[in-house]
């Protein structure tokens, strides 16, 4: 998939099976979300229509993004309780400024920015000064949430029609846009820089100890973090046509759940980014079955814990057993 | 950093003016003569007294969750304890027992029992803190929608309401039950063999197992009573407020996390004590009221808020990278 | 000329001085052995040398040009590669990929993998790992680990190669192989520092030796003429005498643990009797069982037997408070990770056990914990203030902790995990004779060693376990480094009974 890759697919005695073995950790999960686009299909057979596709890309799509947004920090060995606010500046940066002052190619630049320059300078305090990172974001979520209201202190502003029928219509621009966003990431891990995101995350000392750049692989994954949650907020508001200081609420935990139905671990450079992103897809498919089954939303709640508790530790049990 | 786990019998002045707790308490203070000098009515006894009334549902919250952090864990589940506490409450009364006294205790049984299976599947499953609590909020809030179908509830119920509003010896009743509660932690923290299992526990699991400390019982036990004083501060919340309704707990998950870390424990579990907690939590309800008073906009209330807890982290918090 | 120095190097940790005016030369082609007691100052020099750590006073010089300031990555450009005691590895990477960490060939800006696997493999042949390269670390054992982190150093070819204990969890194969290596290398025109606290290793390899003592060189020689009695002198700074008490056979030998058909991890049918007074050990090559056995003894992990006898009970104890309840302690292997809480006081760290077993809500007497501890400290002499964490101690001390804190429960078996791994030569004799007074005061010592002279001079029995199972039960009088070793690896079987 990534150049490297690419260059020397035939030769390559080690990028293709190390590929291999970072699937087999998720195989039982891909089993799983198999079985729920079956019901899920049976259900809505419109699913499998371009439409049905797109909507249903479209409703995953953010969650997709936070979710790799938290299993970047959780490889880094930290974890983010300012997602969901990030969301929510995203997305009304987006409503303020694209139909305004700034324009579409402003607007993005704008959202870009606030999340690398968030995110970095999250992964700036928690790198440099040492403190832990579920701290730093408490605090960041009530700075960054302010700064949202400051934008925009009702639910508001405007988002140009066009993007919003390209990202949110009928087409499956959102699953191109997330085929794109996953070819970067892999992209990215093919990099020193990528790839030493595992070690610093999971043996800071023994990675400094070997000459990697343990800070810089930090921060950057900060920063990439930070970017993401605003673009899900971009988004977001393309989705609704309009801005909303609070609508990002429910990522924050919603990515965490997401992150470790995919098997990313709390200690840092455990799990893989494609198991993250297949616990967003079943978290998404649950709540979408679920729904087509005429579930009230008490009963929803109800078995969304019960599936997330069961889900993390059924390995558990099976461990217990042997 | 590790007073509250070891013995010190040699205290000296210099390592009392350098603890944690002895430092929220003096920031307290300060902010406290700084703002009653210069805003009218901030230093009156009243208004004081209001602050500190408001401080003990952040403190009852804040124990259970310090109890908790000490021992390297977490619960996401406090806010929802304290509504479904504050709503369900009414549900439990009996015509037979016209003081109240059965619904208190009932609904106290009741986040006990939460906070009893959120310790169950911590130490039994292995689920993370995080996850377990954090999927136990989910769950209880799809049971709040059965019990209140989205409704506020008022309470009927005397004990209730003579908790939230009654002034015995001019202080509130509120503020005597956190001082009980605050007596009864920090008792079991430092001068109890379980409070060692806790610090023990939080600071090396392994090694706590290996030396012989129950570590499944103890760990459903610190969140059995995370549920209970999440519990008691839904009653309180509910006596003050005069009515519960859907999301009433909300805004105390992350206050009493916050509280928890101001006064110095370490959230990585095994260093701290209730005793910073306390003057944490009053230092947020300060926080809080000043903002307020300033009529500032409510993103810049939050910005001021975020940006003061950050910045007295850094100033006191610095904590060394474990591993 | 040297391709790598120290010149009156000092350093101190919190105003502590742990090195004070050190000189060491590495020359090339030439094995230099750095001997010294743990605490003497030998990682903090290793750290000097490689960048990990700044120096406070004194210099580093790299081919006699004095280096203002180094970080690790510098110093790797330079030509300088440590095997570290803790290991620097990555346990969700392949083995090639934690081979390059730090190091990556590049392409466009991206990792080189084809040129990867390539480099990898060299190095991994070199040292003779054979598992493939895209294996992820973490599924590794101890030793071949320790194989990968040597081949990490190998991957940048270094001028310069410094090895702190690597041996200590080495197989005796895998040893080998290393020592086989460090020769090549030597030819080379590597300049190699190796430490370890395996003086017959050392004697065999090293051509020159320099000792610490307190942070301060004691020795800088060549080691032809030196005998180990004479490096141990230096080391330590006496005669070292006899290293191992007086044996004495025990009086009182009654059974206080039974097992038979006991399966506990990799452990399969195992019989044992444990008798009070005596001092049992339990041998092997590494990773046949051994740990599992006291764990499962313990009550830590998984265990089945046909029948058991634990003190007065009739079967296993299926946790560890059980297990105490029954009379049984376990002193860990790891003391920093699993023996002690490194952050908190020596008191708390001693005192424990005993709150983990009294009723959780009896209110505690700080009068007597403080009596109880320094009743300890005095008999395991540990030093400093009991007030400190833990962490303060050095690893011998600390070792001493973990022991103590078993004292007030007095328990009835002691279950000891290589308690002399990694601890200086004067902590093993206290620890030796702590055993021997503690076996003499009627306790069951059950001692898990990979230090073959201890099995021998210290044990009344040994058992010897072979891919889990009992190989042998060999008694004082036929103790020999040679029956062991020869049970270890399976020639001329003995008889397998308990």
């Amino acid at each position: 998939m990534s150049l490297a890759a690419n260059s020397s697919q035939g030769v390559n005695p080690l990028y293709w099976p190390v590929q291999m073995r970072r699937n087999i950790g998720v195989r039982g999960l891909f089993l799983v979300i198999l079985a729920f686009i079956i019901a899920y299909g049976i259900l809505f057979p419109g699913l499998f229509s371009v439409f049905g596709f797109a909507k249903f890309t479209q409703s995953w799509f953010p969650l997709a993004l936070v979710t790799m947004a938290q299993a970047i920090l959780m490889l880094a060995g930290g974890i983010s309780l300012a997602i969901g606010p990030l969301v929510s500046l995203g997305a009304v940066i987006a409503a303020t400024t694209m139909t305004q002052s700034l324009g579409i190619a402003g607007g993005t630049a704008a959202v870009t920015l606030a999340g690398l320059v968030i995110g970095a300078a999250t992964g700036l305090i928690v790198v440099k000064l040492r403190l832990p990172s579920i701290v730093v974001t408490l605090a960041g979520s009530f700075i960054i949430a302010g700064a949202a209201l400051l934008i925009l202190p009702r639910p508001g502003g405007t988002m140009p029609p066009w993007v919003s029928n390209l990202l949110a219509g009928g087409t499956p621009a959102a699953f191109g846009l997330l085929v794109l966003v996953v070819l970067a990431w892999k992209l990215y891990l093919a990099t020193p820089l990528g790839l030493s995101l595992y070690a610093a995350g999971e043996n800071p000392v023994g990675t400094y100890r070997s000459g990697a750049s343990v800070d810089t692989a930090l921060i950057a994954a900060y920063a990439i973090s930070g970017l993401l949650c605003t673009g899900a907020g971009l988004f977001v508001a393309a989705q609704t046509g309009s801005g909303d200081p609070v609508i990002g609420q429910s990522f924050t935990l919603n990515s965490i759940a997401a992150a470790v139905l995919g098997g990313v671990g709390f200690l840092g450079g455990q799990g893989t980014m494609r198991g993250a992103l297949a616990g967003s897809l079943l978290l998404s498919l649950m709540i979408s079955v679920m729904f087509f089954l005429g579930f009230t939303p008490v009963a929803q709640y109800i078995a969304q814990g019960l599936i997330i508790v069961g889900a993390v530790a059924l390995p558990q049990i099976r461990g217990m057993r042997k | 950093m590790n007073e509250a786990a070891g013995a010190k019998p040699t205290r000296s002045l210099g390592s009392i003016l350098r603890s944690r707790p002895f430092l929220a308490f003096a920031v307290v203070a300060l902010v406290w003569i700084v703002a009653g000098f210069t805003m009218r009515g901030f230093g009156a006894y009243g208004h004081l007294r209001y602050l500190i009334e408001l401080s003990a549902v952040i403190g009852l919250v804040a124990a259970g969750q310090t109890f908790v952090v000490v021992t390297g864990g977490i619960d996401l589940s406090v806010g929802a304890i304290i509504t479904v506490s504050a709503v369900g409450l009414p549900l439990f009364t009996w015509q037979a027992d016209p003081t109240g006294l059965s619904a208190i205790v009932a609904t106290l049984a009741m986040a006990s029992a939460i906070g009893l299976v959120n310790g169950a599947g911590v130490a039994f499953l292995r689920v993370h803190p995080m996850i377990m609590t954090l999927a136990m909020a989910t769950f209880l809030q799809g049971l709040l929608i059965i019990i209140a179908g989205g409704s506020a509830v008022s309470v009927q119920n005397e004990l209730v309401q003579w908790l939230g509003n009654a002034r015995p010896a001019g202080i509130p009743a509120g503020i005597l039950l956190w001082l009980v509660i605050s007596a009864a932690t920090l008792w079991v923290m430092h001068a109890t063999p379980f409070g060692a299992r806790l610090f023990a526990l939080g600071a090396n699991p392994i090694a706590a197992q290996l030396s012989g400390v129950p570590v499944i019982a103890t760990t459903i036990a610190v969140y059995a009573v995370c549920g209970f004083t999440s519990g008691l501060a839904g009653v309180l919340l509910l006596g003050m407020n005069g009515q519960g309704y859907v999301g009433i707990g909300d805004p105390y998950l992350l206050t009493s996390i916050a509280a928890v870390v101001l006064g110095g424990t370490s959230i990585l579990g095994g260093s701290g004590t209730y005793a910073g907690t306390i003057p944490g939590a009053i230092l947020l309800v300060t926080i809080t009221a000043l903002i307020t008073v300033v009529n500032a906009s409510p993103g810049w209330r939050s910005i001021l808020f975020g940006a003061l807890i950050l910045a007295l982290l850094l100033l006191s918090g610095r904590e060394a990278a474990r591993r | 000329m040297p391709l790598l120095a120290a010149r009156d190097v000092s350093k101190a940790f919190f105003g502590n001085p742990v090195l004070r005016g050190v000189s060491i030369v590495l020359m090339p082609g030439r094995i230099h052995a750095l001997l010294g007691e743990n605490g003497a100052g030998k990682s903090t020099l290793i750290n000097l040398l490689s960048g990990a750590l700044p120096a406070d006073g004194g210099a580093i010089e790299i081919n006699g040009k004095a280096i203002a300031h180094m970080s690790p990555g510098e110093a790797q450009k330079a030509g300088i590669a440590v095997v570290q005691q803790e290991l620097s590895l990555t346990g969700s990477l392949s083995i090639a990929e934690n081979i390059g960490l730090g190091a990556y060939p590049r392409r466009f800006g991206l990792i080189d993998y084809p040129a990867l696997a390539a480099g990898a493999k060299a190095v991994c042949e070199r040292v003779g790992l054979n598992e493939p390269l895209s294996t992820p670390v973490g599924q590794l054992s101890l030793g071949r680990r320790q194989m990968v982190e040597i081949a990490k150093a190998l991957y940048r070819e270094p001028r310069v190669l410094i090895l702190d204990e690597p041996t200590s969890s080495l197989s005796a194969a895998e040893t080998k192989t290393l020592i086989g290596l460090l020769g090549e290398l030597r030819r080379d025109g590597v300049a190699i520092l190796y430490i370890s606290h395996r003086l017959n290793e050392v004697m065999a390899i090293a051509e020159h030796v320099t000792v610490l003592k307190d942070g301060v060189r004691t020795a800088d020689q060549p080691l032809a003429g030196t005998d180990a009695a004479g490096l141990v002198r230096l080391m330590v700074g006496r005669d070292p005498g006899d290293l191992f008490p007086h044996w004495q056979p025990a009086t009182e030998r009654t059974a206080v643990l039974t097992v038979t058909g006991f399966s506990a991890g990799m452990v399969r049918g195992v019989d044992l009797t444990v008798k009070a007074g005596e001092v049992l050990g339990i041998g092997g090559l590494v990773g046949q069982g051994q740990e599992e056995l006291l764990l499962g003894l313990y009550g830590a992990l998984p265990a089945k037997a046909a029948s058991a006898t634990v003190g007065d009970a009739r079967e296993l104890p299926r946790n560890v408070p059980k297990a105490n309840a029954a009379g049984i302690a376990y002193i860990p292997a790891d003391r920093k990770r699993e023996g002690l809480h490194l952050i908190h006081s020596i008191l708390t760290n001693i005192m424990l056990p005993t709150f983990s077993r009294v009723p959780a809500l009896k209110p505690r007497s700080r009068s007597s914990e403080r009596r109880t501890a320094e009743q300890l400290a005095r008999r395991f002499t540990i030093k400093g203030d009991l007030a400190r964490p833990a962490q303060a101690l050095s690893g011998g001390n600390q070792q001493k902790v973990a022991l103590a804190k078993w004292m007030p429960q007095d328990p009835a078996v002691l279950l000891l995990n290589d308690p002399t791994r990694g601890v200086d030569v004067e902590t093993k004799r206290e620890i030796y004779i702590m055993l021997r007074d503690l076996a003499a005061a009627g306790k069951a010592v059950v001692l898990l060693s990979s230090d073959t002279p201890e099995l021998v001079h210290l044990c009344d029995r040994v058992v010897v376990l072979r891919e889990g199972r009992i190989s042998a039960l060999i008694e004082r009088q036929d103790l020999s480094e040679e029956a062991i070793v020869s049970a270890a690896v399976g020639v001329e079987p003995q008889k397998a009974a308990a």
